[in-house]
């Protein structure tokens, strides 16, 4: 299977409102793409149907070559998820909250511990691991649910706006997380920030009012409009309004 | 791993929740306060003097009493745990966390209700575990249908845990499930059946009569005990078997329709 991820025909309506129209993509295996474009672009309504959580107007989606609308279950079996703002519940602890979705997914025993502590090593929540998560901020949320992300060594990670809620410093960190996860796995971003895509990306996919603008590679778009990522987001985006 | 091993744990975290809040323990001691204030209007106000000729002090009286007066507390209890299970994933959005893995939406709500089910039950028990504390204080007695009230009770909290989850799962705030599950419990329900015998019908299949069973099961005929006899002159006491069934079915068909709709339903 050299698809990790194909998009056919993917449309969704929110009653009258087209969110997503039509949308088509294929992402390789091991390939980085990031799905950039403006607020309101259907760019997270893409990963929600990706992932099971919204059921599509048509269209379909596969992951590793399985039908996501048929079979969600194993689907998202392969891959690690990141969506919106992410809430845990507050009563638990990270350590409880990773150890919960951990089992979720089959690991158990002195795996799952060390992974848990290897996890909550690299996104820095060491101080935090008995901590309930009612006391925690939001970057610190975001950093929790990066965690939970890679827990189970998915080869397939989708993230929807990784570094939001974070400080500058959390921003780089997570950045350097995807950076070396980038290397083993195949990389799904949504995001509206240039900066992040281009660090962490290879391909991009513009979008805005639910259609897809541009599928190419960032050194291709760039020498294609001749100027930068971020000249050609604003030249594409402006055109669509 | 089958689904049955993943409900296993979706249960136990479940449970680990529902131990963590306060609320479960807050329950505990409201129910313990209600059940002393019923047993302390019982003997301060001699509610068996009142009754009195009609029927004479027995600890089955008591156990009445205590045990149908407290027969809000399964409502209480399995709203208070329920109201919020499915909705508040949606509402507070922990469903992003919780959903995207390799876990039928069904296990989730099976696994929610099982661990709701065992800390209402916990609070019902509780309930006539300190009934009968006070009965064999009392009465140096412990009648046996107490066993069977306390069944029934539980039947009794279940069907309502039914319905919570039913509108738990369809709604989308949790506040507004838990008073949607009172409302139509306490009001719409309640209000069928005073209809229904008003109209002459025999109300055997409404929720509320067969909760009733609770207290019919000591065998103390109701209108005696309270002086309420329904019009028509139908007796108010519901067939403990029937009601057992009747309830039943006022937790499958609403719990039915919970899991398909959580299965249906979108996180927008």
């Amino acid at each position: 299977m050299r698809e990790s991820i194909v998009i056919e025909g993917l449309s969704k309506y929110y009653d009258s409102f087209l969110a997503l129209d039509n949308l088509s993509l294929k992402v390789k295996k091991n390939e980085d793409v990031a799905l950039l474009g403006p607020n309101g672009a259907g760019k997270t309504t893409a990963l929600k149907l990706l992932c099971g959580l919204l059921h599509p107007s048509s269209g379909t989606a596969y992951i590793n070559g399985v039908n996501v609308m048929e079979e969600r279950e194993r689907a998202i079996s392969m891959v690690g998820t990141m969506l919106e703002t992410p809430e845990f519940y507050p009563f638990l602890t990270p350590v409880e909250t990773l150890s919960y979705l951990g089992r979720l997914r089959g690991m158990s025993g002195q795996g799952l511990k060390s992974r848990i502590e290897e996890v909550i090593k690299l996104v820095r929540l060491e101080g935090w691991a008995k901590v309930r998560i009612g006391k925690f901020s939001r970057g610190m949320k975001q950093r929790l649910a990066l965690a939970q992300t890679l827990l189970h060594d998915p080869p397939i990670l989708i993230l929807d706006e990784p570094a939001l809620g974070l400080d500058p410093r959390g921003m780089m960190e997570v950045r350097e997380i995807l950076k070396k996860a980038k290397k083993k796995k195949t990389v799904f971003l949504a995001s509206h920030l240039i900066t992040e895509v281009v660090q962490v990306c290879d391909k991009v996919a513009l979008i805005d009012h639910g259609h897809l603008l541009v599928y190419d590679s960032i050194p291709r778009l760039k020498r294609k409009y001749r100027t930068s990522l971020e000249g050609v987001y604003l030249k594409l985006t402006e055109a669509a309004i | 791993m089958s689904e049955f091993e993943k409900l296993k744990i979706v249960t136990k975290y479940e449970l680990l929740k529902q131990f963590r809040r306060r609320r479960f323990y807050g329950a505990l001691v409201l129910t313990l306060l209600a059940v002393i204030l019923i047993i302390a209007l019982y003997k301060g106000l001699d509610i068996p003097g009142k009754l009195s000729p009609l029927i004479s002090d027995s600890p089955e009286l008591f156990a009445l009493f205590v045990t149908s007066a407290g027969a809000t507390i399964p409502i209480f209890a399995a709203v208070f745990f329920a109201g919020d299970s499915i909705a508040s994933e949606f509402e507070h959005k922990t469903g992003y966390i919780l959903f995207p893995n390799p876990v039928k939406r069904s296990t989730f709500v099976v696994g929610k209700y099982i661990a709701c089910l065992t800390v209402t039950s916990l609070i019902v028990i509780f309930a006539y575990v300190a009934t009968v504390i006070a009965l064999v204080g009392i009465y140096q007695q412990l009648p046996i249908e107490v066993f069977g009230s306390l069944a029934l009770a539980l039947v009794y909290a279940n069907s309502v845990l039914g319905i919570a989850f039913l509108y738990s799962s369809a709604l989308k705030g949790s506040m507004g499930a838990t008073i949607a599950t009172l409302l139509t419990i306490m009001l719409v329900f309640s209000v069928i059946e005073v209809s229904l015998i008003f109209a002459n019908i025999d109300p055997w299949f409404m929720h509320g009569y067969a909760g009733d069973s609770i207290a019919s099961v000591y065998g103390v005929p109701f209108a005696a005990a309270f002086g309420g006899g329904m019009p028509g002159g139908m007796e108010r006491n519901p067939d403990p078997t029937t009601s057992f069934f009747v309830m039943l079915g006022y937790f499958i068909v609403p719990f039915i329709l919970s899991i398909w709709l959580a299965k249906r339903r979108e996180m927008l």
